[in-house]
């Protein structure tokens, strides 16, 4: 049992590091100067993430969840604004899929996860421009935003 | 109504009637000892009150460093502030136990703490609390928010280095 969380959880981080690594294609392609060299920078250490989780899987004998060919991104980017805001919200999703690692019962996956976790959130707060309480975390009701419903 | 009586005081006697007679209630009984000393608190609950106790001393320090409350650094502070609302809503001591939890309240910095000096504590505290979560006996759900908050430390970090 605690196998199967510890190689679920590993295969979110993998699917969410692929989607960041996607996602960053599409960003860099509207950033350009500094910002563009730094989304280069992150694109690679995604994919460092990704190789790392791969060999973490591999060498628990099961297969790695493969890449998609196209993924629906949460943002449409049509400018250096739009670009950032996918980035951090890439970002978001990556260290929110690292908390799941946090959760198991290996000391090494937590150790892991939690600074994976590290790395998400320094990005997502360049991007950003300002840093959160509590990265990852889903917000507390009380601090969600309010959804108008059509009447 | 004298059975019921009888019951009553058979449930508050008995361990008294135990100890003069030198028997140990936890060997009649399935439960924890009722005569024995309170029990210890969860490995949690003492993570929990460290952690608490850290973060309310980097309070303290941001708010040497900021004692104005605005820009960057009043920003992280709140940050804080909200690490430690949230730490605390999870402390639940049970009754009886065998210590009351204690937070120190630090003294305020004589010197304004430096930006390094934030620094250092945001990167302790990030370091601090990987340590603390990685302790597998931490239940998953604290594991996790001592992760997010030690994310939320490491971008303090950053933050404070772009200063």
């Amino acid at each position: 049992m605690q196998v199967l969380q510890a190689l679920q959880a590993l295969q979110a981080a993998l699917a969410a590091e692929d989607a960041a690594i996607y996602g960053y294609g599409v960003a860099g392609a509207h950033l350009s100067g500094s910002q563009q060299a730094t989304a280069q920078q992150y694109w690679t250490s995604h994919r460092e993430a990704r190789d790392a989780l791969t060999d973490m899987i591999t060498a628990r004998d099961a297969t790695p969840v493969a890449a998609l060919a196209y993924y629906d991104l949460p943002v449409t980017v049509t400018d250096t604004a739009t670009a950032a805001t996918l980035a951090a919200t890439l970002e978001d999703g990556v260290t929110a899929a690292y908390l799941g690692m946090v959760a198991v019962a290996s000391r090494r996956l937590r150790q892991y996860g939690a600074l994976a976790m590290q790395d998400c959130a320094v990005r997502a707060a360049y991007w950003r421009g300002s840093t959160a309480a509590f990265p990852g975390l889903p917000l507390p009701r009380s601090e969600r935003p309010v959804v108008p419903v059509a009447g | 109504m004298a059975r019921r009586r009888l019951l009553i005081a058979s449930a508050t006697t008995l361990p008294l009637l135990l100890t003069t007679t030198g028997c140990r209630s936890a060997g009649l009984f399935a439960g924890p000892d009722p005569l024995g000393p309170p029990p210890p608190l969860a490995h949690s609950t003492v993570v929990l009150e460290t952690v608490i106790a850290d973060e309310v001393a980097l309070i303290s320090l941001y708010e040497s460093a900021a004692p104005g409350g605005s820009g960057v650094l009043a920003a992280l502070l709140a940050e804080h502030r909200d690490h430690l609302a949230r730490l605390r809503s999870r402390l639940v001591v049970p009754a009886g136990s065998s210590r009351r939890p204690h937070v120190a309240t630090p003294r305020p910095a004589a010197v304004r703490p430096s930006v390094s000096r934030l620094r250092a504590a945001e990167q302790r505290s990030a370091s601090s609390l990987v340590r603390r979560l990685s302790t597998v006996s931490v239940e998953p759900a604290l594991a996790q928010l001592l992760a997010s908050i030690a994310a939320s430390d490491a971008s303090h970090d950053a933050e404070l280095g772009a200063l």
